[in-house]
């Protein structure tokens, strides 16, 4: 068995591993019961629709046994120990555990109670691995292939402080041997944004300066679009949104999103179904790569790299 | 025994019992003592100091160190209400095994002791199952919530030592003000828990690694900005004030500048953790290392130990604050904060920074006994007919800190699993025994397996 807990301590041949199982999922190699038999445990402490929804489909698409806790259910009731959750399924007989949950290092205390493989979906502001990988593959797929990857620039726009994903995809990335920026106003950069060694950019056209090829655009949340942290929706758009413009300036510049987008505050209304915007891919990228994690995961999936 | 001012007599004093410690290392700084002699104990109090001494029971000391018993001001022994947790027994029971003599418990309990009733009642739990010296610190205001200032006479008639609204700190100044101003009129030292609750929204110091792990982060000016505060308006009311586990860099550089103008009464501590461990652990994402005010980067780690070994911070304080394991097995975000502190506060210091030359045992026996013995008015040295309240350590055993040796009822100690060296051998409050390691010549109960 082997843990999804974070990005960080995956090396390139791991990354290219994941990438390649999800290629071959996307091509039908594997069939459609690779994980029949396993049973596969979706416990959201933290209500997500995208993200259950691509665990869901990649478990069931491989037929695999699924058993769903969530939030909003009365499963996981508010205040149940994430423990008492992890140790109950580990005596059901759980293959894997797929965790969202609202604090940072859940995935990681979780393993420590399990003998099951446990996928973080998502904790707090720290980690979101299966996301970073998605948007590899689909950055992968647009660029012609992993190894294309390499000295990429990639400039990673908007609320980094407060961003799960963005703390994956920069070490992800690096990890693809891309080069990364983050690019946002210092209220919504950490205290320490030089912790990751790159460099700190101040506007959209700052990154473009800097060679960007490619932005992902982080999603601003609602409340922290107005009053202390940004002035107001027109000024950040202004300077940290992707508009007609940038596209034009440069015919290679792709743009990426986690999604659900806010239209035009991070990215212009018509520019995020333009056909330089990967939103989509990234979303259909997802059940790929969670097919691929969990039969890597449960065993099912015989490993290439370490 | 001493009539101290406010202290609770223990169950464990005033014995008849005469005692020489014989062939201890002594060190007292405060009676610039430092040398192999015998202490003789009578009626609970120190006899004589000196060579060759004879009488009553003698206990055999060579190869151990006899500081003064050590005495820490901030203590969470959970009582009244969060016995789950601690209690004054399972407390004073750790921090006798820490070498502690006299401790000051802090009010933010279940109830909060803030009423003249509840610290009556703590003042005679303490004075039945406390096995070293307790003071009661009552709150500064009603329920900790920094809006009614307490009775704060009738706290004190009622055996209350100070007042400190801890584990929240007092967030509007005027309040603080008017407390600090009333506290002074009452004869109550205050102790400052410094921390502004608008900048305080995270759970570690916010650096590279909240950063990294994306654990919401406290800038340090969270601590700065209500010390500066707490300084100034001590400057200006005159109020006795202590300001407890200071952790910045700042923050040390304030109080240096407050006492060199001398214009307020301030005294200031730091923690044993705060000296030994920085920020680096909450990458591990482990509940366990969740504590207020935060672990901080190296660089504040280096100011807090300049501030120590200088005298700027006038003591260390433990801030004892055991968690049940079900509060600390949690994600960090999630977890209670606090660490255990009395049982490896020397040792942490000693192996951390004595042993390596940053501080002199000298200046630690100062911080750990003499100063913060001066401040609760009791114990602190060895002079003769003072209390007998001794510390007996080990300087050259090793031992890892485990949970399972733990006296405390709970485990959450920063440094479980960790090599320290130096270690309490036995405890006298009084003149008797309330640790004994080793048995010590047969005089005590072997407390420790
Ligand atoms: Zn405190």
């Amino acid at each position: 068995m082997r843990n999804f807990l974070t990005v960080e301590g995956l090396n390139r041949e791991s990354l290219r591993e994941v990438i390649e199982t999800a290629q071959d999922f996307a091509s039908g190699r594997f069939g459609n019961d690779v994980l029949s038999g396993r049973t596969v445990c979706l416990a959201f402490f933290e209500s997500s629709t995208r993200t259950a929804v691509s665990f869901e489909l990649a478990a069931r698409r491989n037929g695999a046994f699924v058993i769903s806790l969530s939030e909003k259910g009365s499963s996981i009731s508010k205040g149940e120990s994430l423990v008492d959750t992890v140790v109950t399924l580990d005596a059901l007989g759980a293959d894997a555990m797929v965790l969202r949950h609202p604090a940072a290092g859940a995935a990681r205390l979780a393993a420590q109670h399990t003998a099951a493989a446990v996928i973080n979906a998502g904790d707090g502001c720290g980690q979101h691995p299966t996301q970073a990988l998605l948007d590899l593959y689909a950055l992968a797929e647009a660029r012609g292939g992993f190894d294309e990857l390499e000295g990429e620039k990639i400039a990673v726009v908007g609320d980094v402080l407060h961003s799960r994903v963005a703390r994956s995809i920069i070490p992800a990335f690096q990890a693809a041997g891309a080069e990364v920026a983050v690019c946002a106003p210092a209220t919504l950069l950490p205290a320490e944004a030089g912790a990751w060694g790159i460099p700190v950019l101040d506007s959209i056209d700052e990154a473009l300066a800097w060679g960007a090829e490619a932005l992902y655009m982080l999603r601003l949340q609602n409340e922290r679009m107005t009053g202390a942290l940004v002035p107001s929706v027109a000024e950040y758009s202004r300077f940290y949104g992707v508009q007609r413009h940038h596209l034009s300036a440069d015919p290679e510049l792709l743009v990426m999103h986690p999604g659900p987008v806010n239209r035009g505050v991070e990215i212009a209304g018509d520019v995020v179904m333009d056909e330089r915007s990967l939103i989509k891919s990234q979303v259909a990228a997802g059940v790929h790569v969670r097919s691929a994690v969990l039969a890597l995961a449960t065993g099912a999936v015989e490993r290439i790299a370490v | 025994m001493t009539e101290g001012r406010n202290h609770i007599p223990t169950t464990r004093s005033g014995t008849d019992v005469e005692l020489v410690i014989k062939n201890a290392h002594v060190l007292d700084p405060s009676g610039n003592l430092d040398g192999v002699m015998d202490v003789r104990v009578a009626g609970g109090r120190i006899a004589e100091v000196g060579e060759n001494l004879a009488g009553g029971r003698e206990i055999a000391a060579d190869g151990l160190h006899l500081f003064p018993g050590f005495v820490d001001v901030h203590a969470h022994w959970r009582s009244p209400g969060q016995e789950h947790r601690e209690s004054i027994e399972s407390g004073s029971g750790a921090a006798a095994a820490g070498g502690f003599t006299g401790v000051v418990m802090m009010p933010n309990t279940d109830p909060v002791v803030d009423r003249p009733v509840v610290v009556s009642g703590l003042v005679r739990r303490a004075g039945r199952e406390s096995r070293v010296r307790a003071y009661v610190s009552a709150a500064l205001h009603v329920g900790l919530a920094g809006e009614r200032l307490t009775e704060m006479k009738l706290l004190k008639e009622a055996g209350a030592l100070c007042v400190s609204d801890d584990g929240l700190g007092t967030q509007r100044a005027s309040v603080l003000r008017s407390g600090m101003l009333y506290a002074r009129s009452a004869g109550l030292p205050v102790i400052l828990h410094c921390e502004d609750h608008t900048l305080a929204t995270g759970v570690v110091h916010e650096g590279r690694h909240s950063a990294l792990t994306g654990l919401p982060g406290t800038p340090a000016s969270a601590e700065d900005v209500a010390t500066a505060a707490g300084l100034i308006l001590a400057a200006e009311t005159g109020a006795k004030v202590h300001i407890t586990h200071v952790s910045t860099g700042l923050s040390a550089a304030l109080v240096g500048f407050f006492k060199k103008l001398g214009i307020a009464d301030v005294t200031s501590d730091t923690t044993p953790h705060h000296l030994t461990l920085t920020d680096e652990l909450v990458a591990t994402l482990e509940g366990l290392y969740r504590v207020n005010p935060p672990l901080r980067p190296k660089k504040d780690l280096n100011a807090v130990r300049e501030a120590l070994s200088d005298g700027t911070f006038d003591f260390v304080a433990t801030d004892h604050a055991p968690h049940a394991s079900h509060e600390k097995d949690l994600p960090l975000e999630e977890a209670n904060p606090g660490f255990l502190g009395h049982e490896t506060a020397f040792a942490a210091i000693y192996t951390e920074l004595v042993l390596s030359g940053r501080l002199s045992l000298r200046r630690l026996v100062e911080a750990m006994s003499c100063a913060p013995g001066r401040w609760v008015g009791e114990g602190g040295g060895l002079a003769v007919g003072g209390p007998a309240d001794i510390a007996l350590v080990d300087l050259t055993e090793e031992w890892t800190v485990e949970r399972r040796t733990l006296l405390s009822k709970s485990e959450n100690s920063p440094y479980r699993g960790r090599r320290l060296t130096g270690r309490v051998a036995g405890t006298i409050v009084g003149g008797e025994f309330v640790y004994n390691a080793r048995d010590i010549a047969g005089v005590g109960f072997g407390v420790r397996a």
